[in-house]
């Protein structure tokens, strides 16, 4: 029985995901085929243990991302009863689209999975747990950092297979990143600071960290109300936004009630604060006594070689 | 011509959700609403046929209460409404086989839905409708527009957001833009309460609703927060951005 | 967590898919464009511009009301309009009273039909506002002997005299403006741009300081003799206008306290004192259970007065109950839930003192509280209490 992993790339190379995945199919003790859109990662994945062949598709249409017409050129060389890919946006549509073109059901984003199938996922944005089994021949994607990765030292057979598929999107131009940074509304991480900064130019600091994770930067009342230099639409709390992102970090911000009104949902919430009774503390699931001078440079410097592995 | 927007009854994205039994219990969700993603799907399809596009069809499958959506669709606009109404819990397979087979039925070449349903946030429907169609795709976009007959978009591609142009017909899912979602008005809800519902069941679009390929188990509480850790000193600041990405998984 | 209005037994079951409709309509509306911005309205003592048009736009205006471009809706939904107004603030609920049922309704039910075409359709969509002139400085509870007069000067009235206490004044386009005409109550269709006639506004408010509060003044103003009302003589006339007010304003109060109520049981909910929240202590269930009960009487009242005016079976005395019962619970509903606040009650973080302070004025307009409680000690005794006259 063969399992199919599609794998992940990120700037021309493999993504470490892929890894995880391969992982994943192997403690189901499957004959693993990694197949590389546009050929990305290929080297790469060959060297996964586990890995028994992979397949490295190739063509002008890989040039842009066309999920239709990626989905037509890999179908035919995906099989197995079972397929799986991350979870990521181009991930999940890609899966779909084959899963669909193959007639087979997809399940997405799954975070736990055996034989039989079952998985796990989380639904209602992490408010509940599912578990279902699934029927073979099923498509899977799985959610990162949720599997251990398999290791390397592998050597794997590379077959490259030429395609030429029709592309119906056409990528005019790039557009700009917005330089308006993410609204708290919609950010899955926040990092906010109080009056604890001391002074609004001092939030440049909470933006580095921001830059770093894709978040978004808010701020208390106090911190609004004190600094015309910080708006209101950053206002996180009873009189301004209500937010529930997967991370909330409050630097130099007490913690006063109606603050926590604004973001206690969050799924978690780092706090750095140099008063160890400060009432923020009741509420994080992780608590830093620190002056922010202290622990930020020190987050910054350890987020970025986190994220750079 | 003429979009169909395809709209998901979710509970309200604020409703809190209880578990009761082993499954979600649905009787307590106290608000019902169009899933939000679909919101701006409607929104992009509405200006469409301002432009002079076509008709917009909403389409939703669910259980009698889905036709609620449908009314509130009709309210800011949408001009023909089908319901196929199913309590079954449904796979992927199921649920793009009635669904495609009701975009076929309303001869819409420009599909439109969310990029991913506020209940079980899989995003497969729009990829998977494409595929069985054989229409485009364009997923993550948050802006449609239509100039002499070539179809544009801005979407979050792999690197970024970008311009496309795409050939219809084609399936665009949508994530949250800058557009304002228009407001009903009392003229709108009025001339909606009137208006005509097709009603099918998945059998009259030649789907066996009764056997999934996926099986619900069981639903659960996610696991209990552990109380919080406290640590002295920026000395901890590595030991804890570990912690995020090894316990926590934010990051 | 979003905002869940208290209903306890239920009313929503009741109500009908479009009723059900034009209230979340309100409701959001007032969530996302009243809500963030109502403290700052306040501090500033402006009515918002933009809210005009928004209301306007959401076709609300004059709801119970049909033909000439007018929404035509039942009196339940009317009354959830309010509801979900006053949620917001007493003084958006005021715009929308004043306009719909002082201003439009006796264009509506007593003008002629030059007149109706003239206002209303652009009074439906908001872009004519209109206000009510009965109340002045010495005539509020007794507007009878009202001293603001008119006289036939042959091809035009002649307006002298003055009112107090007019929402919507300095903005208006027009002015529903009661007078005696020969000693003869009247009511006069008083335009911005008429000579002689002014609307200053009132400043200085601690309360509906979101609202604008006015003066007119009527100095030899000239006004057309197409601008009577044909249709009424008497107090019959502002007292029918006053009706609809009064019964959309018995659902408004239902709204504010609807408002205090889930403020006071969420932050009970959070506030640590002692070691628990302060929901688990008993006093401070035994006021949240007070105000649901309250609550819900006055849910229920709104909605019976409701149907009876849907259904034409209604008397004033009825609403006269209904606007008191409502009012009254929902003032003491603010206190409670300010006190349920604690010292954060005061802060402009929490709506409840600005409801507080509101409901003075809801309480005191439209007819004072203890003008109800007449009026209804009329209708039990047969007697009338309001003078010493035999």
């Amino acid at each position: 029985m063969v399992t199919t992993v599609i794998s992940e790339s990120s700037n021309g190379s493999l993504h470490p995901v892929s890894a995880q995945i391969v992982g994943a199919a192997a403690s189901l003790g499957e004959a693993i085929t990694v197949v590389c859109p546009g050929g990305f990662g290929s080297s790469e994945a060959a060297q996964i243990s586990g890995v028994a062949k992979v397949i490295s598709v190739e063509g002008e249409c890989f040039e842009n991302y066309d999920c239709l017409a990626w989905s037509k050129a890999l179908s035919p060389l995906v099989d197995g009863d079972l397929i799986l890919s991350s979870s990521s946006a181009i991930g999940r549509e890609l899966i779909a689209s084959i899963a669909a073109a193959k007639g087979i059901p997809v399940v997405q984003d799954v975070t736990g999975l055996t034989s039989g199938f079952l998985a796990t996922r989380s639904i209602f944005s992490g408010k509940a747990i599912e578990e279902v089994s699934i029927s073979a021949p099923c498509a899977i994607s799985l959610r990162a950092n949720s599997f251990e990765s398999a290791g390397s030292g592998g050597s794997a057979e590379i077959t490259t297979i030429d395609v030429s598929q029709e592309v119906s999107v056409a990528v005019k131009q790039a557009l700009a990143k917005a330089s308006e940074r993410l609204d708290v509304s919609e950010a899955d991480i926040i990092i906010s600071g109080g009056r604890g900064m001391g002074d609004p130019a001092n939030f440049s600091h909470l933006n580095e960290i921001a830059d770093l994770l894709g978040a978004a930067v808010g701020a208390s009342r106090a911190a609004v109300d004190t600094w015309d230099d910080i708006p209101h639409s950053m206002q996180v709390g009873q009189t301004g936004k209500t937010v529930t992102p997967n991370l909330y970090i409050a630097v130099g911000i007490s913690g006063a009630i109606q603050h926590l009104a604004g973001m206690r949902s969050s799924k978690f919430i780092l706090a750095i604060n140099k008063d160890p009774e400060a009432p923020i503390f009741g509420v994080a699931d992780y608590g830093i006594v620190s002056t922010w001078e202290d622990a930020l440079p020190s987050l910054k410097e350890h987020l970025t070689e986190l994220l750079s592995n | 011509m003429g979009v169909a927007v395809l709209l998901k009854q979710v509970p309200d994205t604020t409703s809190k959700i209880s578990i009761s039994s082993g499954r979600v219990d649905e009787s307590s969700v106290t608000k019902w609403s169009i899933s939000p993603y679909d919101e701006y799907a409607l929104e992009n399809a509405i200006k469409l046929k301002e432009g002079g596009y076509g008709d917009v069809v909403a389409i939703t499958c669910g259980p009698p209460r889905a036709s609620k959506c449908l009314t509130e669709a009709a309210a800011v606009g949408a001009d023909r409404l089908i319901h196929i109404v199913t309590d079954s819990s449904l796979d992927s397979i199921q649920i793009q086989s009635i669904l495609s087979a009701a975009v076929k039925e309303s001869e819409c070449e420009i599909v439109m839905c969310g990029k991913q349903a506020a209940d079980t946030n899989s995003g497969s429907t729009g990829p998977g409708l494409s595929s069985s169609l054989g229409y485009s795709f364009v997923g993550a976009a948050t802006r449609v527009s239509m100039e002499g007959g070539a179809v544009s978009a801005t979407r979050l591609g792999p690197s970024g957001p970008e311009e496309v142009e795409v050939r219809v017909p084609c399936v665009f899912t949508f994530d949250k833009g800058d557009s304002e979602l228009r407001r009903p008005n009392v003229r709108g809800i009025m001339m909606a309460k009137k208006k005509q519902i097709d009603t099918l069941t998945p059998e009259d679009l030649g789907v066996d609703a009764s056997i999934s390929k996926v099986i619900i188990e069981s639903h659960s509480s996610p696991p209990e927060k552990q109380p919080g850790q406290k640590f002295v000193g920026s000395e901890s600041v590595p030991e804890v951005v570990n912690k995020l990405r090894e316990e926590a998984n934010v990051i | 967590m979003a905002y869940e209005a208290l209903d306890f037994y239920d009313i929503d079951s009741l109500l009908t898919e479009e009723e059900r409709m034009v209230r979340d309509m309100v409701r959001d509306w007032v969530e996302e464009r009243v809500l963030p911005n109502i403290e700052d309205a306040c501090r500033d003592g402006v009515f918002p511009d933009e809210w005009r048009a928004e209301i306007g736009e959401m076709g609300i205006l004059g709801a119970p009301l049909k033909g000439y471009g007018c929404p035509g809706l039942s009196y339940i939904a009317y009354g959830l309009i309010c509801q979900e107004l006053e949620r917001g603030d007493s003084g958006v609920r005021s715009f929308a009273s004043v306009q719909g049922s002082l201003a439009m309704y006796p264009i509506w039910d007593f003008g002629s039909e030059d007149q109706k075409e003239k206002y209303l359709p652009g009074m439906a969509k908001g872009d004519l506002v209109g206000c009510f002139g009965l109340t002045e400085p010495d005539y509020g509870s007794n507007p009878g002997d009202m001293i603001t007069r008119a006289e036939d000067k042959g091809d035009h009235f002649l307006l002298n005299g003055a009112k107090m206490w007019i929402t919507n004044g300095t903005i208006a386009d027009l002015a529903v403006v009661w007078a005696k005409l020969d000693g003869d109550i009247r009511g006069f269709i008083v335009e911005k741009d008429d000579e002689g006639f002014s609307a200053p506004e009132m400043k200085g408010k601690h309360s509906l300081k979101a609202s604008v509060t006015s003066e007119l003044v009527f100095q030899d103003c000239k006004i057309p003799k197409d601008r009577l009302l044909p249709g009424v003589r008497g107090l019959r006339g502002p007292f029918s206008c006053l009706n609809n007010a009064r019964y959309g304003i018995s659902w408004g109060a239902v709204g504010a306290a609807q408002s205090c109520f889930n403020s006071a049981r969420e932050y009970a909910l959070s506030r640590i004192q002692f070691g628990h929240p302060i929901a688990s202590f008993q006093l401070v269930q035994n006021k949240l259970s007070w105000m649901l009960r309250e609550i819900t009487k006055g849910q229920l009242l709104a909605y019976h007065i409701g149907k009876k005016k849907d259904d034409g079976s209604w008397i004033p005395e009825q609403i006269s109950l209904a606007k008191m019962n409502n009012v009254d619970m929902a003032l003491e509903i603010a206190r409670m839930s300010r006190d349920i606040h604690g010292a954060n009650g005061i802060l402009d973080e929490y709506p409840v003192m600005r409801h507080m302070a509101n409901l003075e004025s809801v309480k005191t307009y439209e007819g004072t509280h203890d003008i109800h409680n007449l009026i209804l000690g009329r209708h039990i005794t047969g007697i009338q209490s309001f003078t010493r006259e035999p």
